[in-house]
């Protein structure tokens, strides 16, 4: 037994395999983002909806019949993938450049002192592990404290091994992003709004002592 | 390289089947197909919308019994216009090609 997916294609309804559908989709992306640069992309994918759509009605047994991955591959074999439209040179340009723009720096810990309940350990190793939230990592030392009582010494241990992030640069290694102007900016503009909260705080609590 | 001269035919071909008859894309397909100048059909698609967006070519939508409408493409008088000169450069091309390739035969041969 397989789910089924109901789409429009080329102006036309068909039934398709779930996992026939993730092909056919991702098959789609593929020749867009090919097509993205070049003028007209929207009719160009219309145009090719709609061969890709009459190639089904005709490969299909009948109205009702379903498509299945065997068919996607069929029709994807007829309609050919970007290398096969002869601008391999061109996306290879395209593939090296956005490699090199996105080269990850490589990651290192330190401690994240914007994100501590103690002395931001959990905080910092859920950024270079990549947790979203560092809430996690942070159940996980305490119930294994609970448990074994051995994370309690190596929190302290790795309390004064790893440094803490000083600076942007830092931070940005912490999260392994890229040092670049975008990133650093983005990363003094979030200073910024964490400065301009503790102010506020600030002034508020000297606000509260001189009413009282 | 090779891409690219068969991208160049190519557009002379397609405006060169479409001069008496219109079409839908996939009977240019098919003919284009027999003469191996293509050999998946994704390159016709960004080709003909080319042409059309340089107003070689122009279209209209056929109801079409079985599937979907199909979009029959024609030729405009600018097309026609372009083809002449086209086919002029392709005579032209093809001259010189062959009597370099000759001369450098009877260079061998002596």
């Amino acid at each position: 037994m397989k789910k089924v997916e109901n789409i429009n294609l080329g102006t036309i309804k068909f039934v398709i395999d779930t996992d026939a559908y993730d092909a056919l989709e991702n098959y789609l992306d593929t020749i867009e983002s090919h097509f993205r640069k070049s003028e007209g992309c929207e009719e160009i994918m219309e145009d090719i909806e709609i061969r890709m759509a009459e190639l089904f009605h005709e490969s299909l047994f009948s109205a009702n019949s379903i498509i299945s991955m065997k068919h996607v591959n069929e029709v994807i074999a007829i309609m050919g993938t970007p290398e096969d439209f002869g601008a391999t040179t061109r996306t290879r340009v395209n593939g090296s450049d956005t490699k090199s723009r996105k080269k990850y720096q490589a990651k290192r810990l330190f401690r994240d002192q914007d994100e501590t309940v103690v002395a931001g350990v959990c905080s910092g190793l859920a950024a270079y592990f990549g947790v979203s939230d560092p809430v996690i990592v942070r159940m996980i030392f305490i119930i294994a404290t609970i448990v074994t009582g051995v994370p309690l010494i190596i929190y302290a241990i790795l309390w004064m091994i790893i440094p803490v992030a000083r600076n942007a640069n830092d931070r940005l290694a912490m999260r392994g992003e890229p040092i670049n102007v975008d990133s650093i900016s983005k990363q003094v503009e979030e200073e910024l709004y964490n400065l301009k909260d503790t102010l506020e705080e600030v002034g508020k609590s000297f606000g509260g002592k001189k009413k009282g | 390289m090779k891409a690219q001269m068969r991208k160049g035919v190519l557009e002379l071909c397609v405006l060169s089947l479409l001069e008496h008859a219109e079409a839908y894309p996939s009977d240019i397909i098919k003919q284009l197909k027999e003469s191996k100048l293509i050999v998946v059909e994704g390159t016709l698609y960004p080709l003909l919308n080319r042409l059309k967006n340089s107003s070689l070519l122009s279209y209209h939508w056929i109801e079409s019994k079985a599937g979907p409408p199909r979009k029959y493409y024609f030729i405009t008088d600018e097309g026609k216009g372009v083809l002449t000169e086209m086919r002029e450069t392709w005579k032209e091309l093809n001259h010189a090609v062959e009597s370099t390739t000759k001369q450098k035969q009877k260079l061998k041969q002596k």
